[in-house]
Parts: C-alpha cells; sequence; structure tokens
C-alpha cells in the first residue's frame, strides 16, 4: 500500500500547555486509522492540524510527498475532507445545497452537470434520497451528522478526516456510516480515513490500524488486537478490559466496571 | 434507515430525479427574483407618478419618461429635475444597504446583524454631530485645499466642485475611520466574528457618548438638525450625488457576488467547516465586512440613519429563495429596492405637502410586514 500522508515530529500547544507532542504517523492508500485516547488527549487538535485549521508550532505534514504548508487551501481540500464533531448555524439550506458545498473547490459559479451528479450520487450512496430537499436546521444531530459526511464524501478528496463521526449516530446509523466509509476506502483508489473516535468496538472493528495517544503522544500504533491490549487500556483510559474474539472472527474489548485511578 | 425509495428505482433514476429537483428549484427561484423586479419597476414608475404637487398615471409616467409623449414644462420638470433622482436614490440606497447587510449576516454567521452593527453609522453619526455641532468642517475645507494643489500642478484639470455638503463630507470622513479600525481588526491574529460585532458594539458606545455630551450643550437648532438627520432621509442628495453613489454600489455589488460559494460555506458550517471546504474565514470576512462597511458608510453618510431595511430585506429574501448568496445576494438587493420604495412613496404622499422621512416609514411599514412574513412562512425557508 502507498503512503498518501506522512506526519513527522507534530507539536502543537496552547500557551504553555503542549497538546501534541512529537507525533510521527503515517498514514497508507485504502486504510481506515482510528485515533483513540480519553478526553483532552489532543485528538481533535491532531485532526485541526492536519487540515489546516490550527497551525502546529513544530512539525511536518506531507501529503503524497508535498509539504501542505505549501499548497494553498482550496488545494488543500481536495486533498482532504474534514468532519467536525457538530455543527450549529444560524441560517440554513436544503439538503442538497449543503453536500453541494463539497463542491466548493472545484466550483467557480455555476454548479455543473458533473457536480450536480456527485452529489446526487452521494445523498443515494448515504441513504439520503428521502432528505434531499428538506432543511438541514430541521434535521435531528444524528441525520445532520450523516449530511455532513456526505459533504465529505461528495468533495471526493484523498482523505477523510473525521472528529467523532459517530457521536451522534444511533447504533444502526453507525453501522452504516462505517461500512460506507469502510467501502469508499477499500474500493476506491487513493483513498484513507484518520477518525477520532471513542467507541473503542467501532475502532477496532472497521480500522486496519489504531493509533492510541496519551498526553499528547502516540503510546502504541498498529493492528487493533495489537494497541488495543488490557495493559494499554488500563494506563489510556484507567479502565481494566479483555479482548475477546467472537465465533465470527471480530475482536471484541469488553471493559469491567473497574476504575484503576479515582 | 429503510429506504423503499431507493430499492425501487435504479440509481441512475434517483440521481436524474434528485439533479433535475435541484435545477427546478433553482429555476424557480430565478423566476421569483425576475418577478420581484419586475414589481419593483412597476412600483418606480408608479412612485415617480406621486408626490405633493404634480400627480400623474402610470401610463402617462412612462410616456413622459420614454418620450412617447411630451407633457408639460412643469411635468417634465417635477419628473427629471425631482422624482427621478429621489426614486433612483430610494433604489440604489435600498440595494447598497440590503446588499451590506446580507454580506455582513452570512460573514458573521449571525441574523442579528444588521448594517448598524459594526460601528459604521455610529461614526457617521459623530462626523454629522461634529459638524453641525462644532462647525467642524476640516473634511470639506482639507478636500479644497488638496483639489487646489491639484489643481495648480495641472492646470489642465476642470474645476468641479466636491459632492456632499459639509455634514455629509464629515459623516463619510468618520464613517470611513470605522472601516478603517474594521480593516486593522482584521489583521488581529486569531480575531473572530465575535470580536468584530464587539468591536461594533464598543464604537457604537464610544461615538453615542460624545454625540450625547454634544447633545447636552446644544441649542434648539442644532437638536433639531441632528434630530432631522437621524431620522434617516433621501432628500439630501442631488442628481449629480445620485449617479456618483449609483456608480460606486453597481461597482461594488458584482464584487460581492464573487465571493456567495465562500459566504455559503461561511454562514452554515462556520470557520472549521469553510477551512473544510478550502475557503478562508479569516480572510473572507476581512474582505466582505470591508466591502460591506464601504457600501453603508457611502450611504448612510447622505441618508443618516436607515438599518431596518439592511436587517429585513435579506432575511424577506431568506424566506422566499434560501440562503444560496449567488440568489440571496440580488434578491436582497430588489426586496431592499422595494421596500426602499414603497416606503418613500408612502412618506411623500401619506399627509402631502409634508413628506416623512424615509428612515421612519421603513420601521412604521416594513416592521410589521417583516413580523407577519416570519411569523407566517415557518415551514418554508
Amino acid at each position: 500500500m502507498s503512503e498518501i500522508m506522512k506526519v513527522e515530529d507534530l507539536k502543537f500547544s496552547w500557551g504553555d500547555n503542549l497538546v501534541i507532542d512529537s507525533v510521527d504517523f503515517v498514514l497508507r492508500e485504502n486504510e481506515i486509522v482510528s485515533i483513540l485516547g480519553k478526553n483532552g488527549a489532543g485528538k481533535s487538535t491532531l485532526l485541526k492540524c492536519l487540515n489546516k485549521i490550527l497551525e502546529p508550532d513544530q512539525g511536518k505534514i506531507m501529503i503524497h510527498g508535498e509539504d501542505i504548508r505549501e499548497i494553498g487551501l482550496i488545494a488543500t481540500s481536495k486533498k482532504m475532507s474534514y468532519v467536525p464533531q457538530s455543527i450549529t448555524s444560524n441560517f440554513s439550506m436544503d439538503v442538497f445545497d449543503v453536500i453541494l458545498l463539497g463542491r466548493r473547490p472545484y466550483i467557480n459559479w455555476s454548479v455543473g452537470e458533473l457536480d450536480r451528479k456527485i452529489v446526487s450520487k452521494t445523498i443515494e450512496k448515504m441513504r439520503l434520497t428521502d432528505f434531499a430537499f428538506r432543511r438541514f436546521d430541521r434535521l435531528s444531530g444524528g441525520e445532520r451528522q450523516r449530511v455532513i459526511i456526505a459533504k465529505a464524501v461528495a468533495q471526493e478528496p484523498n482523505i477523510f478526516l473525521f472528529d467523532e463521526p459517530t457521536s451522534d449516530l444511533d447504533l444502526k446509523n453507525q453501522i452504516e456510516v462505517m461500512k460506507e466509509l469502510r467501502k469508499i476506502v477499500s474500493e476506491e483508489n487513493g483513498k484513507a480515513a484518520l477518525i477520532a473516535i471513542h467507541d473503542i468496538n467501532v475502532a477496532s472493528r472497521f480500522s486496519d490500524r489504531i493509533i492510541l495517544l496519551h498526553e499528547g503522544k502516540i503510546i502504541s500504533n498498529g493492528k487493533p488486537s495489537d494497541v488495543l491490549t488490557p495493559e494499554n487500556i488500563e494506563l489510556v483510559f484507567e479502565v481494566t478490559s479483555r479482548q475477546v474474539v467472537d465465533e465470527d472472527g471480530i475482536l471484541r474489548i469488553f471493559i469491567n466496571d473497574e476504575i484503576t485511578k479515582d | 434507515m429503510v429506504n423503499s425509495y431507493a430499492n425501487t428505482k435504479y440509481l441512475g433514476e434517483i440521481m436524474d430525479s434528485l439533479s433535475s429537483k435541484y435545477e427546478d428549484k433553482n429555476r424557480d427561484h430565478v423566476v421569483k427574483i425576475l418577478l420581484l423586479g419586475l414589481c419593483t419597476i412597476v412600483i418606480a414608475i408608479f412612485a415617480l407618478g406621486q408626490g405633493s404637487s404634480v400627480n400623474l398615471d402610470m401610463l402617462t409616467t412612462a410616456k413622459i419618461l420614454l418620450q412617447i409623449e411630451e407633457g408639460s414644462e412643469i411635468q417634465r420638470l417635477i419628473l427629471w429635475e425631482y422624482r427621478v433622482p429621489r426614486v433612483v436614490f430610494a433604489i440604489i440606497a435600498g440595494i447598497g444597504l440590503a446588499v451590506a447587510g446580507a454580506l455582513m449576516q452570512g460573514a458573521l454567521g449571525n441574523p442579528l446583524v444588521s448594517p448598524l452593527t459594526l460601528g459604521v453609522a455610529s461614526g457617521a453619526a459623530l462626523g454629522a454631530a461634529f459638524a453641525i455641532f462644532l462647525d467642524l468642517t476640516f473634511v470639506s475645507e482639507l478636500l479644497a485645499v488638496l483639489w487646489s494643489v491639484v489643481t495648480e500642478i495641472i492646470p489642465a484639470i476642470p474645476v468641479i466642485s466636491f459632492v456632499g455638503s459639509d455634514l455629509v463630507l464629515n459623516a463619510f470622513f468618520f464613517a470611513l475611520f470605522v472601516v478603517y479600525i474594521i480593516i486593522k481588526l482584521g489583521s488581529v491574529r486569531g480575531v473572530t466574528a465575535e470580536s468584530y460585532i464587539l468591536v461594533g458594539i464598543a464604537i457604537t458606545f464610544i461615538a453615542g457618548a460624545i454625540v450625547q455630551t454634544m447633545v447636552y450643550f446644544a441649542t434648539a437648532e442644532e437638536l433639531s438638525q441632528l434630530t432631522h438627520w437621524s431620522f434617516g432621509s433621501l432628500a439630501r442628495v442631488d442628481s449629480r450625488e445620485v449617479w456618483l453613489i449609483g456608480g460606486v454600489v453597481i461597482f461594488l455589488v458584482p464584487k460581492a457576488l464573487e465571493w456567495s460559494w465562500d459566504l455559503n460555506s461561511l454562514s452554515i458550517g462556520g470557520d472549521e467547516f469553510a477551512i473544510s471546504t478550502g475557503v478562508d474565514p479569516v480572510d473572507t470576512r476581512k474582505k466582505i465586512l470591508v466591502l460591506s462597511s464601504l457600501l453603508t458608510a457611502l450611504i448612510i453618510s447622505f441618508t443618516g440613519m436607515i438599518g431596518f431595511v439592511g436587517l429585513a430585506a435579506p432575511h424577506m429574501s431568506r424566506l422566499i429563495i434560501g440562503n444560496d448568496y449567488r440568489k440571496l445576494i440580488p434578491c436582497s438587493a430588489i426586496f431592499g429596492a422595494l421596500l426602499m420604495l414603497i416606503a418613500d412613496t408612502i412618506g411623500r404622499t401619506i399627509i402631502a405637502p409634508v413628506v416623512l422621512p424615509v428612515g421612519l416609514m421603513l420601521s412604521v411599514v416594513g416592521g410589521p410586514l417583516f413580523i407577519y412574513l416570519l411569523l407566517t412562512n415557518r415551514g418554508g425557508h
């Protein structure tokens, strides 16, 4: 698998508080990588640094060998699409128009046939046909989240950067969204996804690799079964756990009720 | 989610149906905007025929304007010298303020914003107050000196007088000073939409306090002048000024249209969402606020305080065509012109020969209409 993104020695701090500390990792083609860590570990900050929302203090972010500082915002948005945790807006548009904003980097003024087709195809693919011409602000939190994910898909980037994409979704929608993402990343050439997520089992089921972030540093990076060990989980989340592989061969992490630190 | 529609139709059919539905919606919006434009032209012709002295029906007014019918000398004089500049100015001021309001609301992601929010109008009021109370007219004197120097160096330049009274020039200069503060603020690292609004509120308080201090020591005549300025009126311009302001507005509004997609992204999703679509929120916000503040400064300096049209016209437009700025900017412009024309025509005719200021009429007539539309269109955009 060829390398799409390479992050080297990334540091970011809010004032004196070092939030991201010397982070290095690589993202490869057709790969879903989940970032796990407790609240405040730096997951969202890391994604924001990658998408140019925040400017790192130090380090290099390369996409296809090109330093992202050297490329403009429009070119960056054709390569990466970021989905924030939530969106609140005082104005509204139809769902179709919101997803169309994913085509913003490709549109100068008028919306061409290709853009309309891509948006329509994404709406169908993400099972949003019934919502297509409903107002975005009248949707539930979960429906809105699916629309924003669809906007990212319509953007046709190489890399999806998702910050808690399933936080507002019910169980069925979590599975559907992650399956669709898995399909896009696996089947389309040159795609990869980096996801900040809290749900360990969703992460282990749909990710090729897991990056465990603790106090701004990567403490483990590898296959879910290698990273989500009881020792690592106890160190990061301060709870005890056990790994079980079910009859379908899927890795499940059971968290015990035991909290190891107060 | 169970999606029976998707199960029963082929993907291609669904794609075509969504795509054509989007096109139909856009076509429908364009038709609505054109109808509103047509409505504005009809009301403008009606407004040209109405006044305290000579009243003409619409057909006669149109015929005289198109020189199909000659009309009497007094009719031609009143029409061309008085009413055409006033009606054209109502349209231009309505367009300028409504577009400024739409741009500011989108750039700041706040539906409560109007052209008065950033303090530009308060700056203009301070300038007007300096001219009225302290007879401070250094702006026009400075311009006169500058012009004399220019004509001395290049004698071929014909001698022209400056547009605007001392009061208008002073108001414009102080409004421009606020625009300068907005430009400087835009260059501050980490400036947010809220920063602009808070600075605007602070400027409004500071300018208001200085004006109130002058009011405290003012004579009755001075007070009357300031009060008259603050009502908002279309009577302070001559035809030359109307064309000049019109030229600037016609130049600036298409510039705003170029930023429609940036505004769509910024107004719907905020800064992080905008960045993810390739829009730099800080830079976009700065250039849009500077342009809309310039529009506001130019118009408010001549008209006095008119804020309502800049708040209401964009919202009325959103009720009809949604928040796509490619359509919202032209629709707000037409709504602004329409509101201003209706308010001014009522103000000129309701208790003629007394002319009620357009700023008052806008709030009295437009306010209830605005509330009615908001309350009855909860299902629409």
